[in-house]
């Protein structure tokens, strides 16, 4: 054990306190009702607040050609009311209720959530439900979020320098998986959608059995199950759900390319790696190597980049992981005249290094103080903890205790594994390297 | 009855099978109110005058400390950014450890550490919070403001100034400030690459030796921690360092403009504009205004249920988000109304922000709007028990500035005791109207027009919030449509010449990005035009009109100019090859506008509108008298598209001239693309027949 104690009662207070850790568990119970709707239930009594989610899987991978930006403008929608939740009412409910409440949608999934005091619990299982039993999907509607959509892309894409990144690192990455455009899609096809493709895309993917409820806060435990009957039961079930299988072809050449963006002044440099499903062994052990690569100041590519040689203004890699692919991601803006070419040089020195050495013990015990950390304060509100248990069951073969999993997985990984996977994953011919570039006047 | 039933469904537990007992036409009763348990953190003093607050919270086994010395606002002057950068410093190593060792010795442990102007923040695992309380203590108290390490501060600023000039969000937020409160003001100044050149490393020390101390000091503990073993390490990391006193600088109040006005920043590239209604005011935390004025502001645009959201959001799709925010302070502070919109929309936007306001001020809300406002504070305050620093920080604000010992305790009577004639009566002095001013960052030609149109002064200003004159934008049309148009025809070859031009052909290369396509373009009067590009000899695109209809094909797909669209309605207006030689035919309605600047040189501005009701706007050079640009917008899709051509590289052809060069820029809402053509070769009168445009 390599701590930097100042003393024995340190180290002694350290193993103990490391026994409190694997104490801390985030216990739960779960359940399907007969529509096939699963339900997570996390009990916390510290606080009297409750969140209610529900983790709809679908996502912009769901989407066809012609149709991008449909599961995130889906989102939008389904703010519009129900039967029983005149239009424009649900937010009131909501702020009446004392709660605050959003979305989000991403490639793999969309999530909607309320928090509330813990007496408006119930308020939050009516609205969710009215949301999966029947909202209202209407031509007003979609008119009027259509057009928000777009005012949303202005805003966080087209007016926001370095907002075309992402957009454009997977449209090479990705040949045929629908990974190849990003959830807020294109503006054309948000012009597109038609209010009857709507109501086709909530029978098909809003359906309970492609759903999971996942409650976390102050709830009794007995009466919340009864609730949940109450107001979910009834809806019907739908038809099985089928995510797509889209296999691409492994990247055997490197592809380099150029994008430009009008809001920027400063070039950027990417790399972008395809890498393995965000359940695969190799995804936590890129997540590991993001770490030792950008993870802080004493990061590699950070104290040498930023620090020593003082030639990047940023520098930051991670493991974009998804349910069907992931991609491993590098970006370097320049400090002042350095070119992007010499970026990429040190980059590619700093995987290679990777690749021929093993980390030291003391990087590796560093690794594993930083994965508990991350663990400690993902899971300190209620809200954070209901979405990693949705997820875990969502995206980790109905796992919902991945979230009690994952630090023992990471420490399970060996120096050996990190070395292998970066020769495995982290190759010159296996990536796109995009200049990304200001666009003259 | 229902209770019984609920009470034996809760025995049978899973069952769904009384889901019909429920109502679900109204949304549920709630349950009692929770009780909001508000203590105190354990609170003392150390012997240099540090205040230290210990919140005990066993949840995870983290713990998390930070120091913040209450300064006030700081005058920084042509200096701007010295604060920030002296912040920055306080992260590059002590006087015992270089950066590299400092930052290795927190994250080893997983332990996030930063320091920052007004002092700094680590969360650490709990079996090692000591070490990293005793980083942060190094860190504020012995830092090593080596000549190195702000060379390189002060480069990356530099070069992170350059993201921030261009982003627009950035611009408005730099100029809202200045125009509010001055731009000499502490809290209307900002940073710019100038006033970071000039700051030096003595600058920074001085900073520092003045900001960063233990006077004014709160020292806050939060997590896994007994409150006693957080005084102790308290006590070893912090009692025994010394500094200078801070006093806390009093900011001069300014005025509101006597008239509401209109302060835009060109910003060309913007697709939205950002929007700032916003005016000055004084509102201390313990004013008796404050509560009503927190609920106002939350009625107008606190959220997706306020006026603002519905009204600009749900009811126009004009925004992703329009919100209002109020803050109240020692200083003056500000009131604020914003969206970020399309640029088509930005003048109807700045008048539904004022109505908003309007309505608030001159309209009593209902109760039932009340009540519902009041309980959106109820439970904010309830969901903020997750949080276990928020007490903290609420004693840390009593202490700071100098708040009832019960102010947060009767937090919430006094936001339910709030009226809707307070409501009002705040609205009317805190949220102006006639005397507000409206600073607007967005793309100065396509929304000034508009908001010329609404009736306040509109004055114009640079990103550093400096005024732009009025003159070197607009110089008002000096020529007539006659005059601009003969000057064209005669400075190309002659009306003689140009009516014996039946033909053109020509042959050049397309760049796109890197790419070079090859391509030909035909035409023939009076209104037939054929364009081909080809890669490896192939030809993969194709646009062509035969007099009567035409079609566009790609990578072998074919699509018809459909009757009605642009396309065609353009090409019923062409007349000749030359069309300039048809515009004073009496068909077609002309415009002059005012003189620009077309790369450095002068230009006329004319609009044309042909019998269609197309339009275009077009450039011609005030010496030359060539046409240099036109600009169209084309519908196709329900998308709306913007074409720029600049023409340049005239060359003599026979007796006319030709522009070799032509680039084309189309811009939408997804972004600009520019295409390059640049001709090699053109033929008159000759290789064109009819044939060439089926």
């Amino acid at each position: 054990m390599s701590i930097h104690a100042k003393s024995g009662c340190l180290i002694a207070g350290a193993l103990f306190l490391s026994m409190a850790v694997s104490a801390q568990k985030v216990k739960f119970t779960e359940y399907d009702l007969d529509n096939g709707l699963h339900v997570i239930l996390h009990q916390d009594k510290s606080a009297p607040v409750v969140a209610v989610s529900v983790m709809y899987h679908v996502g912009s991978k769901n989407e066809t050609t012609g149709l991008t930006g449909f599961a995130h403008f889906f989102e939008h929608l389904l703010f519009e009311g129900s039967k029983n939740i005149k239009r424009g009412d649900f937010m009131k409910i909501v702020s009446a209720g004392g709660g605050s409440n959003n979305a989000n949608t991403t490639q793999d999934r969309t999530f909607y959530y309320e928090e509330f005091p813990s007496n408006q619990f119930k308020l939050g299982l009516w609205l969710e439900s009215e949301r999966m039993m029947h909202p209202v999907i209407n031509e007003i509607g979609v008119n009027t979020q259509r057009e928000v959509v777009k005012e949303e892309k202005r805003m966080n894409v087209d007016n926001r320098p370095y907002g075309h990144l992402l957009e454009e690192v997977f449209k090479r990455l990705f040949v045929k998986h629908p990974y190849r455009w990003v959830p807020i899609g294109s503006m054309e096809d948000i012009n597109r959608a038609k209010l009857t493709q709507f109501q086709d895309f909530f029978k098909k993917f809003y359906v309970p059995g492609n759903a999971v409820l996942s409650i976390a806060g102050d709830i009794n435990l007995d009466s919340a199950k009864t609730w949940i009957g109450d107001y979910f039961a009834a809806i019907p079930g739908g038809p099985k759900v089928t995510q797509p299988a889209i296999q691409e072809a492994p990247i055997t050449k490197e592809i380099v390319d150029t994008a430009y963006d009008a809001n920027i002044q400063l070039p950027g440099i990417i790399t972008a790696y395809r890498t393995p499903a965000e359940n695969t062994h190799d995804a936590v052990v890129l997540d590991m190597i993001s770490s030792i690569l950008s993870g802080g100041a004493s990061s590699r590519l950070y104290k040498e980049l930023v620090d020593e040689k003082k030639t990047a203004l940023e520098v930051v890699s991670f493991n974009y992981a998804l349910e069907d692919y992931g991609a491993y991601l590098t970006f370097a803006l320049p400090n002042g005249n350095t070119s992007l070419d010499s970026l990429l040089t040190d980059i590619n020195a700093n995987i290679e290094d990777l690749q021929n050495n093993l980390i030291s013990e003391k990087d590796y015990q560093k690794l594993l103080n930083q994965a508990e950390m991350r663990f400690v304060q993902a899971n300190n509100k209620d809200l954070g903890i209901a979405e990693n248990l949705a997820n875990g069951y969502t995206f980790f073969n109905k796992n919902t205790n991945h979230i009690n999993e994952e630090l023992q997985e990471i420490r399970s990984v060996t120096r050996e594994e990190i070395r292998d996977v970066a020769r495995k994953f982290l190759n010159p011919n296996q990536r796109v390297v995009l200049y990304y570039l200001p666009k003259g006047k | 009855m229902r209770k019984i039933i609920l009470l034996a469904a809760s025995a049978l537990l899973v069952s769904g099978s009384f889901a019909q007992t429920i109502n679900r036409t109204h949304p549920p009763k709630p349950g009692p109110a929770p009780e909001i348990k508000l203590d105190n953190p354990a609170v003392f003093q150390l012997k240099n005058g540090i205040k230290v607050l210990v919140v005990e919270n066993h949840k995870v086994p983290s713990i998390s400390a930070s120091y913040f010395v209450y300064t006030g606002p700081i005058k920084e002057g042509e200096k701007a950014g010295v604060m920030n950068l002296m912040g920055g410093m306080l992260n590059e190593g002590t006087q015992t450890m270089s950066k590299a060792a400092f930052d290795q010795a927190a994250e080893q442990d997983g332990t996030s550490i930063n320091l920052n102007s007004s002092g700094g923040y680590i969360s650490a695992l709990n079996r090692y919070f000591e070490k990293g309380l005793s980083l942060l203590a190094d860190g504020l108290q012995n830092p090593a403001m080596q000549q190195a390490a702000f060379d390189k501060l002060k480069s990356q600023s530099l070069s992170g100034l350059k993201i921030a000039e261009k982003s627009i969000n950035t611009i408005a937020q730099n100029v809202t400030g200045a125009l509010a409160y001055g731009k000499t003001s502490p809290l209307g100044e900002f940073e710019t690459s100038a006033s970071i050149k000039s700051i030096q490393l003595a600058d920074v020390k001085s900073y520092y030796n003045k900001y960063i101390t233990p006077s004014s000091g709160y020292l806050t503990i939060v997590g896994d921690i007994q409150p006693k073993e957080a005084q102790k390490l308290a006590e070893k990391y912090f009692a025994n360092w010394k500094g200078a006193s801070v006093t806390v600088a009093k900011v001069l109040p300014v005025d509101n403009p006597a008239k509401t006005e209109i302060d835009l920043v060109d910003v060309p590239t913007a697709v939205q504009s950002v929007i700032n209604v916003t005016n000055v005011i004084s509102l201390p935390l313990d004013s008796k205004d404050y509560f009503a004025a927190l609920i106002a502001n939350q009625i107008l645009g606190g959220g997706a249920d306020a006026y603002l959201f519905k009204d600009l959001r749900e009811k126009h799709g004009y925004t992703y988000g329009a919100y209002s925010s109020i803050a109240g302070g020692i200083h003056q502070t500000r009131f604020n109304a914003s969206a970020s919109v399309r640029n088509a929309v930005t003048d109807s936007s700045v008048l539904l922000l004022l109505d908003n306001i309007q309505k608030l001020r001159s309209e009593k809300v209902s109760e039932d709007l009340l009540k519902d406002t009041k309980a959106v504070f109820n439970g904010n305050f309830a969901l903020g028990t997750e949080n276990p620093s928020r007490i903290a920080g609420f004693a840390r604000n009593i202490m700071i500035y100098n708040l009832p010992e019960d102010y947060y305790r009767n937090y919430l009577q006094k936001i339910n005791a709030v009226t809707a004639a307070d409501v009002q009566r705040v609205a009317g002095k805190y949220f102006n109207h006639d005397n507000t001013r409206i600073v607007i960052a967005g793309k100065a030609d396509s929304i000034l027009p508009g908001l010329k149109k609404l009736g306040f002064p509109v004055k114009l200003y640079d990103n550093d919030a400096n005024p732009v004159l009025v003159s070197d934008i607009n110089q008002g049309p000096t020529a007539s449509a006659e005059t601009i148009i003969n000057h064209y025809l005669s400075a190309i070859g002659g009306k003689e010449h140009l009516a014996k031009i039946k033909s053109i052909a020509g042959t050049g290369n397309m760049k796109i990005q890197t790419m070079e396509i090859p391509f030909i373009t035909k035409k023939m009067a009076p209104n037939l035009e054929l364009m081909e590009m080809s890669m490896n000899g192939k030809v993969v695109s194709k646009s062509v009109f035969d007099g009567k209809a035409g079609y566009q094909e790609q990578m072998g797909q074919k699509k018809a100019f459909e009757p009605g669209s642009d396309e065609i309605k353009k090409y019923g207006d062409m007349k000749g090859v030359f069309e300039q030689a048809f515009y004073q035919d009496g068909s077609y309605k002309l415009a002059t506008g005012k003189t620009t600047k077309i790369n450095g040189s002068d230009a006329y501005q004319l609009s044309v509108t042909g019998a269609s009701g197309n339009k275009s706007v077009e450039y011609y050079d005030v010496k030359s008298g060539l046409l240099v640009q036109s600009e169209s917008t084309v519908t196709s899709n329900g998308q709306t598209m913007t074409m720029r051509s600049a023409y340049s590289d005239y060359k003599k052809v026979g007796d006319v001239l030709l522009p070799y060069n032509q680039t084309l820029t189309v811009s939408s809402a997804a972004g600009e693309q520019v295409l390059e053509m640049v001709y090699t070769d053109f033929k008159l009168n000759e290789g064109v027949s009819a044939e060439d445009f089926k």
